[in-house]
């Protein structure tokens, strides 16, 4: 063989060895899972997907949930149609948000907060919150569940900003939806419950006799009022 | 054209002179030499640009051979691979070729999955995590989500009392998973504990954020 043609060869197998696994990944995945329509449906707009720089995962994942559930195949496409514009809103809002281009693990993120009810103007401020230690799609995640836990999108978005501007780690941002949880479980209203969060003292440091005290916070006494 | 006797083929190779033949051959001997006679025997001179000229016929009948069918030919026409191997470098690329298999194929013996899950599923943090549904009228209760394909009997809870606790605790990727409880194998139950997104079924998924750390930019 000659060198030219092998050069060839290798520069071929390098170029569509990425599309093509990927392909066939989505194929494998769905084999025995969704009827064969509904599989060339969903590769086709995995193929789209690929080609916006979306990711695919979630189509696939949306088909093999409809698949589980016994919905009719023309509904799956449907949701999985969805998911895609989803996708594509997502990115187009982040990227509004100053990231060029936006991760995969970012753009489900922003997916999910639309998905939870949250705006895409919503999803572009918190991209625009999230500046470091703050990943965008932690922000984004955070803001998602806080919204599906049923905390107004604008009132999540503000407790989100707070709580970032005020100089709190990452971890307290992420252990935002447990406390709201704890709170919600204890008879208030999510909004309610985001008010409470969104108070420094909320927001900082964990309950009353619960973990260390922070450095130069002194503790409190938790039967004093 | 009719072959000649064989008599007269040993006459016309010097074999045989024309009076050793019977006579009822002789007429068909006489036109035959007669034939090789008028045969010109000078010796055949070739222009000396012959080959100049047949060489650029070639050349141009080449070129004029569509690329389509160049490439055509390139691909169908065998090609003559010639591969020197030295042993040890054999032992090396086998051992690259089977590390590369085990990269690509996940842990369950499938092509690994790209995003979020799949990269938490590749970190070593995972949690156990614990699922609890009150059901107390139920006689099976099953877990299905993103994290086992929504594989309804792949990860079935157990009756945790009698009082209808069904419960199951199993090791989660860190990341964010969507659930459901199917009960009696039939009917959809979205977690009371956990926050819930439409499913786009009509129906809803419950949510679970698995880890709460931040590592290098990458929620965990």
């Amino acid at each position: 063989m000659t060198t030219p043609r092998c050069g060839v060869l290798v520069f071929a197998a390098v170029v569509c060895a990425g599309p093509l696994a990927a392909q066939g990944d989505v194929t494998a995945r769905l084999v025995g899972r969704v009827p064969p329509a509904v599989a060339v449906a969903v590769r086709v707009l995995a193929d789209s997907a690929a080609a916006r720089g979306l990711p695919a995962d979630p189509l696939v994942d949306k088909a093999i949930e409809g698949g589980a559930k016994g919905v009719a195949p023309e509904r799956v496409i449907a949701a999985v149609r969805l998911v895609f514009g989803e996708l594509d809103a997502a990115a187009a809002a982040i990227r509004a948000g100053r990231v060029a281009i936006p991760d995969g693990e970012t753009i489900e993120a922003g997916a999910f907060a639309l998905a939870a009810g949250m705006a895409g103007p919503q999803v572009t401020e918190l991209v625009r919150l999230s500046t470091d230690p703050f990943p965008p799609a932690a922000t984004l995640r955070v803001a998602g569940t806080l919204t599906a836990l049923g905390v107004p999108a604008p009132q999540t978005v503000e407790l989100v900003r707070e709580t970032i501007q005020s100089g709190r780690s990452a971890s307290d941002l992420l252990a935002l939806p447990a406390k709201l949880q704890s709170r919600v479980a204890r008879g208030a209203s999510p909004a309610q419950a985001a008010a409470g969060l969104a108070r420094p003292d909320d927001v900082r440091g964990p309950p009353p006799g619960q973990g260390k005290p922070d450095k130069g916070h002194p503790p409190r006494n938790p039967h004093r009022p | 054209m009719n072959a000649y006797d064989p008599l007269v083929k040993q006459l016309l190779d010097g074999e045989l002179t024309l009076a050793e033949l019977p006579p009822e051959l002789q007429a068909e001997a006489s036109e035959a030499l007669r034939l090789l006679a008028a045969v010109d025997r000078r010796a055949v001179m070739l222009p000396e640009t012959l080959d100049a000229r047949v060489m650029d016929a070639v050349r141009t009948r080449a070129r004029a051979v569509s690329l389509t069918r160049r490439s055509l030919g390139w691909i169908t026409e065998p090609w003559e691979l010639r591969l020197r191997v030295r042993p040890w470098a054999l032992g090396a690329a086998l051992a690259a070729a089977a590390a590369l298999v085990l990269v690509l194929r996940g842990p369950g013996g499938t092509i690994s999955k790209q995003g979020p899950a799949a990269t938490a599923s590749a970190l070593p943090e995972s949690l156990l995590v614990r699922f609890v549904l009150y059901a107390p009228g139920a006689k099976q209760v099953g877990l299905a989500g993103t994290f086992n394909q929504w594989n309804q009997s792949a990860t079935p809870l157990v009756r945790a009392s009698s009082d209808g606790v069904w419960t199951v605790t199993l090791t989660l990727p860190a990341g964010q998973h969507q659930y459901g409880f199917v009960v009696d194998g039939r009917r959809w139950v979205t977690d009371p504990a956990a926050p819930a997104v439409d499913d786009g079924f009509g129906r809803r998924n419950s949510v679970i954020a698995v880890g709460g750390t931040v590592r290098a930019g990458r929620v965990l």
